[in-house]
């Protein structure tokens, strides 16, 4: 809402500067976004004083004037107006200044003679038609000064943002009512008593409530005789500065009072209401009204209706409708000021799209004893602009009474118990009534306090407790730190895992990114997911942000595939991302959807070797790598299976990380259809972890193995094999066959090309030889490799090289 | 082989001469081999000891020995100088280009949000504070109603909520952690609450997910006054010890009084989150008596403060996935 100072300071006395104004105000709770001057900028002009003034050598009109501005030499500038004269105070634009009218100033030549600057009229400030002569300003205006500090140009206006629970604050009164609990003194309120002719209102119209939940009172109020026409400037100017069309003297008038009061009003059209009735009632379904934005709205049940006796002619509390517009053919206007249901008037403005400054006042309350005064305000100023006659007295219907709080019971040691505060209660008491709330003391019981009915938001104690502190200020509370004693720290194991997980890539040189948890309808298929995998169980988005992106993500992987799209499209290469996070899917018969924890890193390879190494490490590798140090990080030891059920890894290229029978981690190549579908051009590797499944399973600290003080032995065997023999089948047999001395194998080289036949590849083991309780003999190593030497030749059909 | 005090005299003197000529350790093994080894000279005339007279033995004995102690001396003398000759070569030689880059293993990064919301979980431990979690799609009661919002009310509109299927939404703030944590325990408890949060906002300086972190405490006789000294110890590990906080009163439908708190940063004010005294209603849909036990909480966004720790200026860098982006924090 926006509130003009000017206009509040004929309400209720203001501090001396805006600044001080709006710091109270906002340290009471008005959000203040922003203060704003109505009027054209002048901050770039000065003030100047004509020293001397000399007719143009070559031009009768002109003058040429020489004008200082306070500093520096006195600037020479040609003139054309008739009213310069030396000695004037006057408006100057020096070169480079950009007027109000968004033309910049410019040093220029006029008939031979050098102008540095514009001597301003009314008219090229934004002030006024004026362009007869220029500003001349009053003899005071100290030389050299900003105009804007001379001439007052505009309002100054605060644009406030209201909390949703404080409808009486938006209102001129409720604004001053907040300043008088901040500053004390008195609340002018403009004058609504009406003079009223003799026919009574009651003979003209009928008010009926059929809805007497949504319609808790309607008042009436009937001028009749006036003349429609355009409204005098100060009203004009009053709603332009709150940011009001001024549209006729009828409308505008309810406006104005809206805005003085918070009360919304209405204006008919009286002659063309048929029937002689007004009716407060539910929609009929289906009906449908004209709107005063020139829309037709379909209504239903649902919402509140002003009707005559053959239709609809309001939406309650939100918007007029076309037919009973008031239009300069008007002689005779109905004023309606009501009190509808807050949440009937929300529900419809709503489901119509339709917020307007009557519906957001119903909405927040409006003072349910307010209407009458807003009733009669507006007929006095009808009558005082539009001429006419005010028909005697109002007409009332009443619907069901408005819930109310009377009493509320406030404890003064409880209030301080909870703010940390040590305020005495007659401080209270008087705080309290600073905010219209009476309090009375109440023989060794709590305070019995009685809210005023335009705080629909004051209910229970706490209301209160937090009325006082904010009129105390929330500065003067004091600043302590919570006492007692409290039990150990809980840290939810999924926490950890998620610390330990981040942790592990970041050490294998993973970046971590987070991304927007939607999922596009197609990421399925381009995932290859079976028709009955549970990750196209997806949780819809009703209101998506992109309708491109209509569920919520199942896996991380299409969020990693269009992070690794973008950073590639970016000629960014060489990635190794992760993200850690939530999928969601959706359950048959419960309420949530499961909300895995999921770990995927993607790393891609741009085939090349680095300063440091001779050939770089397939991408495959490096994923599986990062994955044995993450099962190595986390504590878990786990098995390495070749294959996956993954649809969108490579077949020949992908494997698993077991825990005993428990798939944890997938990795693998992308699926070269996969990587089509999400245009993923590099070699691609992921790894997709299970972070449910790993958490199910314990962390095992890793235990002490004796380790030997004798000399180790090393034998180098290296065998050519067929290509398809899996090394880690080999190394299995090899631990098993070689024996107790046997330390460890692990494959030291591979080579597939010259010297190795083709579909063979040569396969170098490493066997360390060692005892950790003698010394061994070489015959024992002797025996042990030649075992060794013949599994590779049986079982593997090896030959040594 | 009849031998005699001079003719060890001229052996010694040959095998000084070779010593001081030797270039390398290796050819010092060798000179040492031929005096000193099984078939040098030296070792010679020490064996024929043995045919002389007892007299001549000793003589000839203890000139001998004396010689291969005088050889034995020259050659350990000549290496120690040749193996220093070898590390000042070393010394001299050796060139490398140290501006080359090293080869460490790759760098990796945790996320900025990641990183401040380790930081502030940090310090909510050290003050006694356990860590809760709850779920992202929540039931609209657990988000809204138990936390007193009525229904049709005009501060649902301030949360921009994005609705799933099942009439359930994602949730717009984390204090469904407040309901999920406070539900079935008993006071005196403390807790605090990171996580992702949804809004149905998409601009300039809005992204519809972003995080919060929530903080609540429940005892006997916790106070608003607590409350700000919390907040006020939270902002000075995060802003370092002269930040200033200011606190504006507010509409939370979950806290009463409420109050929005605000920093001070190069002379402007920046909202920084809510906070108020828990709401009675609120206790009590958590079966909690709120004539017995009252408290605080409050929560405010994570990314903001990892924007302006690490200087990024715009909310969409944070989740774009831009590696280039990630690589620098």
């Amino acid at each position: 809402m926006r509130v003009s100072v000017d206009w509040l300071s004929e309400w209720v006395d203001l501090p001396d500067t805006v600044e001080e104004l709006e710091e109270r105000l906002t340290m009471g709770g008005l959000e203040i976004e922003e203060v704003i001057r109505t009027g054209p900028d002048l901050s770039g002009l000065r003030v100047g004083l004509v020293v001397e003034h000399a007719r143009h050598p070559d031009a009768d009109r002109l003058s040429v004037c020489r004008v200082d501005l306070g500093e520096g030499e006195p600037l020479e500038v040609v003139c054309g107006a008739p009213n310069v004269a030396a000695g004037q105070k006057v408006a100057v634009a020096t070169h480079g200044t950009v007027l109000p009218s968004g033309d910049k100033v410019k040093r220029s030549k006029i008939r031979g003679v050098r102008s540095n600057g514009m001597i301003c009229s009314d008219r090229e400030m934004n002030l006024g038609e004026d362009h007869q002569g220029i500003r001349v300003l009053p003899p005071e205006a100290p030389v050299g000064a900003r105009l804007d500090e001379v001439i007052p140009s505009g309002e100054t206006v605060l644009d406030v943002e209201i909390i949703p629970n404080r409808g009486d604050w938006v209102s001129m009164l409720g604004m001053a009512r907040e300043v008088r609990a901040h500053y004390g003194g008195e609340i002018r309120v403009p004058a609504a008593e009406v003079a009223e002719g003799e026919r009574p209102a009651s003979d003209d119209i009928r008010i009926e409530i059929d809805d007497c939940a949504g319609c808790h009172r309607y008042v009436a109020r009937i001028v009749r005789g006036i003349q429609v026409g355009p409204s005098p400037e100060w009203l004009r100017a009053r709603l332009e500065a709150v940011g009001l069309r001024s549209i006729n003297s009828i409308v505008d008038v309810t406006n104005l009072v809206m805005f003085e009061y918070g009360q919304p009003l209405h204006a008919f059209d009286l002659a063309k209401l048929r029937g002689g009735v007004v009716r407060v009632r539910a929609a009929e379904s289906g009906e449908k009204i004209a709107t005063l934005d020139g829309q037709t709205r379909e209504l239903v049940p649902e919402d509140l209706v002003i009707a005559d006796a053959e239709g609809a002619i309001a939406i309650a509390g939100v918007m007029g409708g076309a037919e009973s517009e008031v239009g300069d053919q008007t002689t005779e206007v109905l004023i309606e000021s009501a009190h509808f249901q807050p949440s009937r008037v929300r529900r419809t403005a709503r489901r119509l799209g339709l917020q307007t400054d009557a519906s957001y006042r119903f909405e927040r309350g409006v003072d349910p004893e307010g209407a009458g005064r807003a009733a009669a305000r507006a007929a006095r100023l009808i009558q005082e602009l539009a001429g006419g006659t005010v028909s005697r007295g109002e007409v009332v219907a009443q619907g069901e009474p408005p819930p109310v709080t009377e009493e509320i019971r406030l404890d003064p040691a409880r209030a301080n118990r909870l703010l940390g505060t040590e305020i005495p209660e007659e401080e209270m008491i008087a705080l309290l009534s600073r905010q219209d709330i009476e309090a009375t003391r109440n023989a060794d019981g709590p305070l019995v306090c009685r809210p005023p009915s335009f705080r629909s938001d004051l209910h229970i104690a706490e209301d209160l407790i937090e009325e006082i502190a904010r009129i105390h200020g929330y500065q003067h509370i004091p600043t302590t730190l919570p006492e007692g004693a409290f039990e150990g720290v809980e840290l939810p194991p999924r926490r950890r895992l998620v610390l330990e997980v981040s942790d592990s890539l970041k050490g294998s040189g993973l970046t971590e990114v987070m991304t927007f948890p939607a999922a596009r309808s197609g990421d399925f298929n381009g995932l290859q997911l079976d028709a009955d995998d549970d990750r196209r169980r997806a949780v819809e988005l009703e209101n998506p942000i992109q309708s491109t992106d209509p569920v919520l993500r199942t896996t991380l992987v299409p969020s990693l595939l269009r992070a690794a799209q973008t950073n590639l499209r970016r000629q960014v290469e060489r990635l190794r991302l992760f993200e850690v996070g939530r999928v969601f899917l959706a359950r048959e018969g419960e309420e949530l959807p499961e909300e895995p924890l999921q770990a995927v890193a993607l790393l891609t390879d741009a085939g090349e070797a680095s300063l440091w190494e001779s050939k770089s490490v397939p991408v495959f590798f490096q994923a599986k790598g990062v994955g044995e140090r993450l099962m190595a990080d986390l504590g878990r030891s786990c098995t390495f299976r070749a294959g996956t059920r993954e649809p969108y890894l490579h077949p020949g290229a992908a494997g698993e990380f077991w825990i005993g029978e428990t798939p944890i981690a997938a990795v693998g190549e992308l699926h070269p259809e996969t990587a089509a579908h999400f245009e993923v051009e590099a070699a691609t590797a992921l790894l997709v972890v299970d972070l449910e499944a790993m958490g199910r399973i314990p962390r095992r600290d890793p235990q002490y193995r004796e380790v030997s003080q004798y000399p180790s032995v090393r034998r180098d065997l290296a065998v050519v094999l067929d290509r398809a023999t899996e090394a880690g089948e080999v190394l299995e047999a090899i631990r098993k066959t070689g024996g107790a001395s046997l330390a460890s194998a692990e494959v030291f080289d591979r080579w597939e090309g010259r010297g190795v036949p083709e579909g063979k590849v040569s396969l170098t083991f490493r066997l360390i030889f060692q005892r950790t309780e003698r010394n061994l003999t070489d015959s024992e190593v002797v025996k042990a490799t030649d075992r060794v030497v013949n599994l590779l030749a049986h079982r593997f059909g090896g030959e040594l090289r | 082989m009849s031998v005699t005090g001079d003719s060890l005299d001229g052996i010694v003197s040959e095998a000084e001469a070779a010593i001081a000529a030797a270039s390398s350790v290796q050819e010092l093994v060798e000179i040492r081999a031929r005096f000193l080894g099984k078939k040098g000279s030296v070792t010679a005339v020490l064996r024929g000891v043995g045919d002389l007279s007892a007299e001549q033995r000793s003589r000839v004995g203890q000139t001998a020995n004396a010689a291969k102690q005088r050889i034995e001396s020259r050659a350990r003398e000549r290496r120690a100088a040749l193996e220093r000759e070898g590390r000042g070569r070393v010394l001299a030689e050796r060139r490398l280009d140290v501006t080359l880059p090293g080869h460490s293993p790759p760098l990796g990064h945790l996320h900025p949000v990641t990183l401040v919301e380790r930081d502030m979980c940090d310090f909510f431990t050290s003050l006694g504070y356990s860590i809760e979690d709850g779920p992202e799609v929540e039931s609209d009661y657990n988000n809204f109603s138990a936390l007193n919002f009525p229904d049709d009310h005009p501060a649902r509109d301030t949360q921009d909520t994005m609705f799933v299927s099942g009439g359930n939404l994602l949730r717009t703030h984390t204090s469904n952690v407040q309901i999920r944590a406070m539900t079935g325990r008993t006071p005196p408890f403390r807790f605090v609450a990171p996580g992702r949060v949804y809004r149905h906002d998409l601009d300039a300086t809005h992204y519809p997910m972003f995080h919060q972190i929530e903080a609540f405490c429940v005892g006997e006789d916790v106070t608003f006054a607590d409350l700000k000294g919390t907040l006020y110890a939270f902002a000075r590990h995060l802003m370092g010890s002269d930040v200033k906080l200011r606190f504006r009163p507010h509409f939370f439908p979950f806290t009463e009084p409420s109050a929005e708190m605000d920093f001070e940063w190069e002379g402007q004010w920046l909202e920084w989150g809510g906070c108020g005294m828990i709401h009675p209603q609120v206790l009590r849909n958590c079966r909690i008596d709120p004539e017995r036990h009252q408290g605080f909480a409050f929560g405010m966004g994570i990314d903001r403060t990892a924007m302006e720790r690490f200087g990024i200026p715009s909310i969409q860098l944070l989740f774009d996935g831009d590696a280039r982006v990630m690589e620098q924090i």
